[in-house]
């Protein structure tokens, strides 16, 4: 009877150990789970990014009759093409058959000479100096809920022809920009002359017709022969591709030709010429397969025309170039029949098709670079289809230096959105992983001091009672929302800051000379023992009176030694730059945060270091200063170290305070005085407004998951260095 | 530099070898009484400490043994609330009185708690420690000095090829050396041992007191125990205690065989204790 119930008691006592360690085991289990599934989000959204673009043949089909397609267009779902022939014939077709759905005559008087084309306009030069603009479009509906698509063509500038050359000779090469200020032709004659009309452009209000009226005609005759010419959007300058391998820049005003040109030596002929996106970029193809990018760069005296990068080495010449419409990618067509898709700011090769040593005559995409429609110099089309989404990204675009348009030098630059679509993405993460180390370096350099003296004084040479109060106190400063203090600090901290800079400073030096001397007057009051431990409290009212006397010392100092303005000083004489929401408000702000951390866990551990230690230390005449920097801090060494690991990951991971308090310029710059934009702001910033699943979601994604990444990675690491430490003092 | 430590060490023990022969009184306590707040846990203690003497002090648990031997180097200071009455006189000074520096009193004498406490160092370290708080940087003179303090703990043999190891993988008994070893590297005159052996196995004791007895020819020793046998094996004085008064004090032989208290004649019988 006995022995049953001591069995039942044991049987249950067993059960509930059993019980209670499945619970653990399930509650370690789920948290690893947990940060797993997170891991695995991440990289899921991140992965696709890194996957390599495919380019796969669709369909194909010949087009009949004798004419040469001279031009090829593409609607934006890549579902009908359109054909500008020689003989004049605009023909839209099915790209997906080469079913003809509409074939239009434009009766020109004279034969085609020369072809280009911008965006959607494309204008035709004959071979009688004259010249005419179509714009070609797609119109979408929606009758009885089916996508139809009706081709349009429309004359923008009348049905009449232009005259561009007052000598009537026919135009053998020819190219059109058109801004909001007016539009240019510029064209080559067959008699070696480069014509160049500049027009006004006016649009009626009522009838909505656009007129142009003449500005300006200029010309320029040449010796050499000119294969290819390009004009800029700003119309200020002409590329012509001249035979020999030389590039000629001329300089174009509102008169017309000035009497500027440079020749650029490339070496190698040059086979075709295309403006990249935004027209900030030359393409320059040449005789051996080579694509170089161009652009005209700031120096200290003007613009330089400059080299920047380079794409495909085949060896055979480029016939060529089509540009991507919304992005900063082109395809490249070359004589082995070789089409290869690339993009300029990463300098990414994407992939490649072979043809079949098709010689590729003209490229169009659609306007999403979904599709590509190819025609070969037989009149046989192709279409292509193209999953192309994120060649924006390259280790060098995320972590290197790249010469971005419109810029000096190569350089680390975060900007992922403009107002303009022709904006070159720039998706360096360098300035926000600097920019979040920044943020952290100055809040540690604030808190960490401040914590550890803190907790060592409070845990070792406080009276109990005081600490009673100090400890919770602080700690409770830790559940502050933080976005409380970021306020604080962008809306009240910045603006006093920046008022009150000088005063800051005179804090610096009135501090520690001012606890020196009310130390050294503490040190002449009688009975001090008193008041042992309480040094703290009588240090507040010096702490208060210091703080309050620099601020009123502010103006004075400024007065004296900035010549009034401290800000203006620094940056007129030091060449300091002064941002309001700057590290040193982040410090401040971001440190006043952290403490809490720090201090909790350190003075935990300072205070549990065994008294049998320190009495050992000061039986053997050792100061408590001296048992506290040889014996204590040592002993609880492991534990500071990891409450300062602790501080950091709370520092990095801090989003709103950086987000309200810094600026969020992504600026690679250490100056205390500038801002920054952290990884976590940056998120926190553009994650609402980023498209989902384009390439700048990823990479917000991606930064999410370095951020990630880098807390794991550290955490392990300041753990296992802990581990050590910990064995190293064990067995106290 | 090195040579006028050495010069400052060598005229210190000079002059020890030199009161040594003025008077055998190393210690004079007068009228000491000692309150822990409102409780009184010493009552007018009066006693002279002989030189280079082991006195120990033996009493029940609570009668303030081990408080009185903490007023000898003032860590009684560390504890909130301690009041002090009387003196105790160290070459004509009162230890007591107000401006006496306790960090160069504790240098003069030395103390060895219960439970062995070496620091989390090297043992070298541990040992060099109170070494390098009186400024000695030399690393010749520290390992010279270092040697010594452990040939005098009688621990050298067995520590002398891990010197480096940390301190805290030794065993309980080596670690009670190497404290009384840290202890008298910095050379005191007094050395207070407070239940040296009393967490220590029977083997480790015995090194303990063989220890003990070496160290009486150049140490004033001061010991604390409850270990009725120790006493009368170590010590050449010793002191009953009972309810923070000092009983009976006299020649250790006296007091076990012929003591002049009843009290104490009950507890070295074991009657209480």
């Amino acid at each position: 009877m006995k022995n049953q119930i001591l069995q039942q008691k044991y049987n249950q006592r067993a059960l509930k150990d059993r019980m209670a360690r499945y619970f653990v085991a399930v509650g370690g289990v789920s948290v690893i789970v947990a940060i797993l599934l997170i891991f695995f989000y991440l990289l899921q959204v991140v992965i696709p990014m890194f996957e390599s673009a495919e380019m796969s043949e669709e369909h194909s089909y010949r087009v009949t009759g004798e004419a040469r397609v001279m031009h090829l267009g593409l609607e934006e779902q890549g579902t009908m093409g359109v054909r500008f022939m020689d003989n004049g014939n605009v023909v839209f077709f099915k790209s997906g058959s080469g079913e003809i759905v509409k074939d239009v005559n434009l009766n020109l008087s004279a034969k085609i000479s020369s072809i280009s084309f911008n965006l959607d306009r494309v204008i035709l030069g004959l071979d009688n100096g004259y010249v005419k603009i179509v714009r070609y479009g797609f119109d979408l509906s929606y009758p009885n809920d089916i996508r139809t698509i009706t081709p349009v063509l429309e004359f923008p500038l009348g049905e009449e022809l232009i005259l561009l050359d007052e000598s009537k000779k026919a135009l053998i090469q020819i190219d059109i920009q058109i801004n909001e200020e007016g539009l240019g032709i510029v064209a080559r004659t067959l008699d070696n002359r480069l014509v160049y009309a500049r027009y006004q452009q006016e649009e009626s209000f009522i009838s909505e017709e656009v007129t142009i009226e003449l500005e300006s005609r200029s010309e320029r005759s040449f010796e050499e022969t000119i294969s290819s010419i390009v004009l800029t959007p700003a119309l200020d300058h002409l590329y012509a591709a001249i035979d020999g391998g030389v590039l000629r820049d001329y300089s174009l005003d509102e008169e017309g030709f000035n009497d500027n040109h440079t020749d650029y030596k490339i070496r190698k002929n040059i086979t075709e010429l295309k403006l990249l996106l935004g027209g900030t970029s030359l393409l320059i193809g040449l005789e051996n397969g080579e694509v170089q990018q161009w652009m005209s760069v700031r120096h200290e005296h003007g613009r330089v025309f400059t080299f920047i990068r380079n794409f495909h080495e085949t060896q055979y010449p480029v016939t060529e170039i089509a540009i991507e419409q919304q992005r900063k990618g082109f395809a490249v067509a070359d004589e082995k029949g070789e089409i290869t898709l690339y993009y300029a700011t990463s300098q990414r090769t994407l992939t490649s098709i072979n043809t079949a040593g098709k010689i590729i005559t003209h490229l169009a995409w659609s306007a999403r670079a979904q599709n590509l429609l190819a025609v070969d110099d037989q009149g046989k089309i192709y279409l292509y289809e193209v999953d192309n989404e994120y060649p924006e990204i390259s280790w060098d675009v995320l972590w290197g230096k790249i010469w971005y348009e419109g810029y000096d030098e190569s350089d680390y630059i975060w900007q992922s959105s403009a107002s303009t679509n022709e904006f070159e993405p720039k998706f360096s993460l360098m300035p926000l992983t600097f920019g979040t180390v920044k943020a952290a370096f100055y809040a540690m350099l604030f808190a960490v001091p401040v914590a550890i003296l803190g907790a060592m004084f409070t845990a070792q040479f406080m009276a109990p009672r005081m600490r009673q109060v100090v400890k919770p106190s602080i700690e409770i400063m830790e559940a502050l929302p933080t976005v409380i203090l970021g306020f604080l600090a962008g809306l009240w901290l910045a603006p006093y800051v920046e008022t009150h800079l000088a005063g800051i400073f005179t804090l610096l030096l009135i501090l520690p000379f001012g606890f020196i001397l009310s130390a050294w007057i503490f040190s002449l009051l009688p009975n001090k023992s008193i008041i042992d431990g309480w040094e703290a409290a009588l240090l507040i009212p010096v702490v208060l009176l210091l703080i309050w006397l620099s601020m009123m010392l502010s103006g004075p100092v400024e007065n004296l030694f900035f010549n009034g303005d401290m800000r203006t000083y620094m940056s007129d004489e030091w060449g300091f730059n002064y941002d309001q929401r700057n590290a040193l408000v982040v410090g401040l702000i971001m440190g006043f945060a952290v403490i809490p951390t720090i201090f909790s866990i350190a003075e935990d551990a300072i205070f549990s270091v065994p008294q049998h230690l320190i009495r050992g230390s000061l039986a053997l005449g050792a100061s408590r200063w001296q048992t506290m920097l040889s014996v204590v801090m040592p002993a609880a060494s492991p534990a500071i170290f990891s409450a300062v690991m602790m501080g950091f990951g709370r520092a990095v991971g801090e989003t709103m305070i950086v987000l309200m308090a810094t600026g969020n310029t992504p600026l690679m710059d250490m100056s205390i005085f500038q801002g920054m934009r952290t990884l976590a702001a940056n998120i926190a910033v553009e994650v609402p407004e980023a498209e989902v699943a384009s390439t700048h979601y990823r990479i917000l994604f991606l930064a999410a998951f370095i951020l990630f990444m880098f807390t794991f990675v550290f955490n392990t690491f300041a753990e296992m260095i802990r581990h050590r430490l910990r064995k190293k003092y064990s067995g106290l | 530099m090195s040579e006028a430590i050495t010069t400052k060490i060598d005229s210190a023990l000079f002059t020890a070898n030199e009161s040594e022969e003025d008077t055998e009184i190393c210690m004079d306590v007068n009228n000491l009484s000692l309150y822990y707040g409102e409780a009184q846990a010493l009552k007018d203690i009066n006693f002279k400490l002989k030189k280079n003497k082991v006195t120990a002090f033996i009493g029940p648990s609570g009668c303030g043994k081990s408080t009185l031997l903490r007023c000898f180097n003032r860590m009684n200071d560390l504890v909130d609330s301690v009041k002090v009455e009387g003196e105790i006189i160290l070459d004509n000074e009162n230890i007591y009185a107000p401006g006496v520096d306790v960090t160069s009193l504790r240098q003069r004498v030395g103390m060895v708690f219960q439970k062995p406490n070496p620091f989390p160092m090297s043992i070298f370290e541990n040992v060099a420690y109170g070494l390098r708080l009186q400024g000695f940087k030399k690393r010749r003179l520290l390992e010279e000095k270092v040697e010594w303090a452990l040939k005098g703990a009688a621990l050298w043999d067995e520590v002398k090829d891990r010197l480096d190891e940390s301190a805290l993988g030794m065993s309980g008994g080596q670690q009670q050396r190497l404290v009384i070893a840290r202890a008298i590297a910095i050379e005191p005159e007094i050395i207070l041992l407070d239940e040296p052996a009393s967490a220590l196995d029977p083997i480790s004791t015995l090194k303990i007191e063989e220890l003990i007895y070496e160290l009486k020819s150049n140490y004033t020793i001061l010991i604390v125990t409850h270990n009725m046998q120790q006493a009368a094996r170590v010590s050449d004085e010793t002191a009953f205690m009972y309810m923070g008064e000092m009983i009976e004090f006299g020649n250790t032989n006296t007091i076990f065989t012929n003591p002049a208290k009843k009290q104490t004649e009950d507890y070295i019988t074991g009657r209480y204790g």
